[in-house]
């Protein structure tokens, strides 16, 4: 899996999202929809705060401390926080919230299926020792 | 022992597992992720982004430890 393979994730999270949000309101009314659409978004913040605390502290150039502090606060307290309160809250339906948060766990999972069933990671190894062999 | 004692035990025993559960694979992957990369500096990328994948599904499995703990807390007393 390439580097570019958390964002295209969040990407498709994001267009997911966005159509649970509208065809859901239509089907299965706007207070589930919006419970679900919170959870992938939940989700996707999660998953962008982790990309961003692995990328800033494991690393071969050594940590960037700068970053890594303002993840760790923004992540930890804040989303978890986050969590708490709209688990704990009336408005959203837990369970719904937990439909949206593993949403983007299900994408990641289906993209990989997709990657290794199109073969796209030994293409790419099959491209990279072609341009080394013609180097 | 009455159902809500029973539960008042089991939910801190419970979530605790979970906890030391995913510290045990979180430590395990980020020192495997660390070894790797010190031995292949050049495919550091392909390593961060599998360490990321990994570690957001260990912390999903603690998150869902987390969320039936706050949803059972409700059923104690």
């Amino acid at each position: 899996m390439d580097v570019g393979f958390v964002d295209r994730t969040l990407k498709t999270a994001g267009i997911l999202s966005l159509l649970v949000l509208t065809f859901g309101s239509f089907y299965y009314g706007f207070y589930p929809s919006l419970s679900v659409f919170t959870g992938i978004i939940w989700g996707m913040v999660n998953l962008y705060f982790l990309s961003l605390l692995v990328r800033s502290t494991l690393r071969p150039d050594g940590v960037d401390k700068a970053t890594a502090l303002v993840v760790l606060f923004l992540k930890f307290p804040l989303l978890y926080a986050a969590g708490f309160f709209m688990i704990t809250s009336d408005f959203f339906d837990p369970i719904l919230l937990l439909i949206g948060f593993t949403v983007v766990l299900l994408v990641i999972v289906l993209k990989a299926f997709g990657r290794v069933i199109l073969k796209l990671d030994e293409t790419d190894l099959k491209n990279k020792r072609e341009n080394l062999k013609s180097v | 022992m009455e159902y809500q004692t029973a539960l008042s035990f089991a939910l801190p025993i419970a979530v605790s597992i979970a906890a030391i559960g995913s510290g045990l694979g979180l430590g395990k992957a980020v020192g495997s992720a660390m070894e790797a990369m010190g031995r292949q500096p050049e495919a550091a990328g392909k390593i961060q982004t599998g360490m990321i994948i990994g570690a957001a599904f260990i912390e999903a499995l603690t998150i869902y430890a987390l969320v039936g703990l706050l949803l059972l807390m409700g059923k104690i007393g």
